[in-house]
């Protein structure tokens, strides 16, 4: 029990509130969790239909390795299948070795990587760091696209650190293809930047979605959560954290830990303005267009990236390859990932207009798809990806060291405004909140 | 502990509860190896090992809840009835190996000494201590599973069923303790080994045998197919430095901590990598503690690594300190 026996108020029950309300628990220290909506799991929340699809907000495979730390393995399947391909005029690449079998992205990259061995300076723009990074070629063709479609900004707009999770050792990457041809698993490369990356750690997914590892915490903390009790106001005396506002009724809280977008946050905080700069960060909003179609759905691969103008979208996902259990028999599900803003043309069509538009726009990728598209369901979001945009990028760096408020935790993906996935969230957030514990006193024994 | 009964549907998770370090008493952690029940397949479960990043003990987390135990440990574990009949020739060798270590922790023990085996099994040591040790020594032990004390019964043995704590013996009670692969399989290792020095005369010892969390093969094969880990039921893997944090939990003196040679874990440790990555059975089954060739290979192997230091497996000495001591503190 930390000494001043208040509880500490976490904003929000996704994966990131959630662990860390177990975390809390499980040390002894008092916790409320306060949800605005009806249910739990935030982001990580599925939805299954009458015919049997289940969609996500994007597909958020885990490994073996969340699954066994949630206990939640038993309910997860293997993923059978996965790997990357990018579409560029008019072929097929497997990403990443068919990209680098091409002599003419080799060339650019090798020609950049000598001419770096003269002139060596430190990229100011996620468009210079890819160049430098893959060679003009590749990064003109195929990152910068892709980047500027998720990010909704020109990569020379964007901060150099939009690259630094992409950064990866060939010699590791070659490793574990290698272990996941010879084990048949789909090891996972690059998924997760907070743990070493290992053979022995693969994709997974729950049976019922990706939901049902935020219900195995929240069965830790059932009793602690409050639903559909929007917290209205974070409370903040002489620099620390002193309570919420919930429902018009000021709690007192020991400390607060957010998991709100970081310019709601922003919005959130009374009694300082250090988190004032917070409120000029912002978020890619996106619609995911999940199509259903007969048969296969003839797709080179489970993720596809689509650069450049040819098509609205910039990843199309198979759900049916990488988690058949997903779709019903005999059918595919592709989700197409459009990057947008908020009222713009592509976030105000109509789901059925979208539907078509994906459909006959995939025709180049797989011929005469649109007789075999049965229909789509849309979801969209204000918040997909945090854009690093340069102007803000030193306030960025800042934030990411701490929130500035005592007793203030901001967490998970929203909440770190960065772009990682379940198992980073996870363990970021475990680490994030014991410090947090130690400085409760809250360590029992 | 129920009966023993035939394992429940194997796909059906365990009940698993989260758990803090025992030494710590906090959950900072790292991940260390993630695997599965690769020797018996009670469960379909994936289990996380981690290491605590304040003391570097490494644990089981989450790990199966107490009335797990029947199911964890099925009817044919191998602690519960270690035949000759089964093992042979193997069982030839570790009998007389055994022998030689058992009464070399025996040294000054007085004629009439009480002795009491922690977590027995089929009561393997103290038949072997029944028949080289000294005429005025007693025996007793004491293990959780009632299939382990039946087994012990068999051969003559006297052992308790239950838990140490349940075994109602007033303080001062024995003059040496084992704990031999045992304290890996404990819920609670801090609590037991209390009890234990509450239960050793001043000045007895406890000795404990346990895998070596620090050895070559937990660093090569640590990832996952480790044979210590021993998915689900090593809930805790100690290295020197931990084991002796425990003893000092415990209010034990450490006498001396080492690291003998051991085949075991190389074995199993390849055993798994195999089965698990699809290897023949036909190869698979050459590394078994029935395959006397891997054995002796291994046991060689981990010799020259024992005499550095960095053997498979961890043996603890650790005194009760003298009545003196006691009064003087």
């Amino acid at each position: 029990m930390n000494r001043s026996g208040k509880p500490v108020a976490i904003v929000g029950a996704g994966l990131a509130g959630l662990t860390a309300a177990t975390m809390l628990r499980r040390h002894g220290i008092l916790v409320r969790v306060f949800k605005a909506g009806k249910y739990i799991a935030g982001l990580a929340r599925s939805e299954r239909d009458a015919d049997g699809f289940t969609y996500d907000f994007g597909a958020h495979f885990i490994t073996n390795r969340l699954a066994a730390a949630v206990g939640c393995s038993t309910e997860c399947r293997d993923m059978p299948r996965y790997g990357e391909t990018v579409w560029l005029r008019g072929r097929t690449y497997s990403y990443p070795f068919g990209l680098m079998r091409s002599p003419r992205f080799v060339l650019s990259a090798l020609a950049t990587k000598a001419k770096a061995l003269l002139r060596r300076r430190p990229p100011a723009t996620a468009a210079d760091w890819y160049r430098a990074q893959y060679g003009t070629k590749l990064a003109n063709d195929v990152a910068i696209p892709i980047t500027e479609a998720w990010s909704g900004a020109p990569a020379e707009e964007l901060a150099a650190s939009v690259g630094e999770k992409f950064a990866t050792s060939l010699p590791r990457t070659l490793m574990l293809k290698a272990a996941a041809r010879i084990t048949g698993r789909t090891v996972a490369i690059g998924y997760c930047g907070t743990l070493p990356e290992s053979p022995h750690v693969w994709h997974v997914y729950p049976e019922g979605g990706v939901g049902a590892i935020c219900e195995r915490l929240a069965d830790e903390v059932r009793e602690d959560i409050r639903t559909e009790l929007p917290v209205e106001a974070i409370l903040v005396e002489n620099d620390h954290a002193v309570g919420v506002r919930v429902a018009g009724q000021v709690i007192e809280a020991a400390a607060v830990i957010s998991t709100a977008p970081v310019h709601v946050l922003a919005k959130l905080v009374r009694g300082t303005d250090r988190l004032a700069p917070l409120a000029r960060f912002r978020y890619r909003p996106m619609v995911f267009v999940n199509l259903r179609i007969a048969g296969p759905s003839g797709l080179p691969d489970v993720v596809n990236w689509t650069p450049g103008p040819d098509f609205p979208f910039f990843r199309l996902s198979d759900i049916g390859a990488g988690l058949p259990w997903l779709v019903p028999p005999g059918m595919s599900q592709v989700t197409a990932d459009i990057g947008c803003q908020v009222g713009d043309e592509i976030w105000s069509m109509a789901d059925e207009d979208l539907g078509r538009l994906c459909a006959n726009k995939m025709e180049r990728i797989v011929p005469k798809l649109s007789a075999r598209y049965l229909g789509c369901r849309v979801m969209r979001t204000p918040l997909a990806y945090p854009v690093y945009r340069s102007e803000y990028e030193d306030d960025r760096r800042g934030f990411v060291a701490g929130t500035g408020v005592g007793g203030l935790l901001s967490v998970g993906r929203n909440g770190e405004f960065m772009h990682i996935l379940m198992e980073d969230v996870f363990w970021r957030t475990r680490r994030k909140v014991l410090e947090l514990i130690e400085s409760l006193g809250g360590e029992s024994s | 502990m129920p009966p023993a009964t035939e394992s429940p549907a194997a796909d059906s998770g365990l009940r698993l509860v989260p758990v803090l370090c025992c030494l710590c008493g906090v959950e900072d952690v790292d991940p260390v190896g993630v695997g599965e029940d690769f020797e018996y397949r009670t469960s379909r479960d994936t289990f996380l090992a981690i290491r605590c990043r304040r003391c570097g003990l490494v644990f089981l987390n989450p790990r199966p809840a107490d009335d797990e135990a029947g199911r964890i440990y099925p009817d044919h574990y191998h602690a519960f009835d270690f035949q000759p009949v089964a093992f042979g020739f193997v069982y030839r060798v570790r009998h007389r190996l055994e022998a030689r270590r058992l009464l070399g922790w025996c040294r000054g023990l007085p004629p009439d000494a009480r002795i009491l085996d922690v977590g027995c099994g089929d009561g393997f040591h103290l038949r072997l201590l029944r028949d080289c040790g000294q005429p005025g020594w007693t025996y007793e032990g004491v293990d959780s599973d009632a299939r382990a004390v039946a087994g012990a019964g068999k051969a003559g043995i006297k052992v308790h069923h239950g838990k140490v704590e349940e075994l109602g013996r007033s303080a001062d009670s024995y003059h040496l303790v084992l704990m031999i692969m045992t304290i890996e399989h404990l819920a609670d290792p801090v609590g037991v080994l209390r009890e234990v020095r509450r239960l050793l005369v001043p000045g007895g010892r406890v000795v404990i045998v346990t895998d070596n969390a620090a050895s070559p093969d937990f660093r090569i094969f640590g990832g996952r197919h480790w044979g210590g880990y021993h998915f689900p039921r090593h809930f805790h893997l100690f290295n020197r430095g931990t084991l002796a944090k425990l003893a000092a939990a415990a209010d034990l003196n450490v006498e001396r901590i080492i690291t003998p040679f051991s085949p075991v874990n190389w074995v199993y440790s390849i055993r798994n990598w195999l089965d698990d990555w699809g290897a023949p059975r036909l190869l698979v089954n050459r590394f078994s503690l029935k395959s006397a060739p891997a054995l002796a290979f291994f046991t060689l192997f981990d010799l020259p690594l024992a005499l550095l230091g960095r053997g498979a497996i961890l043996r603890g000495t650790f005194r009760r300190p003298s009545a003196d001591a006691e009064v003087a503190k």
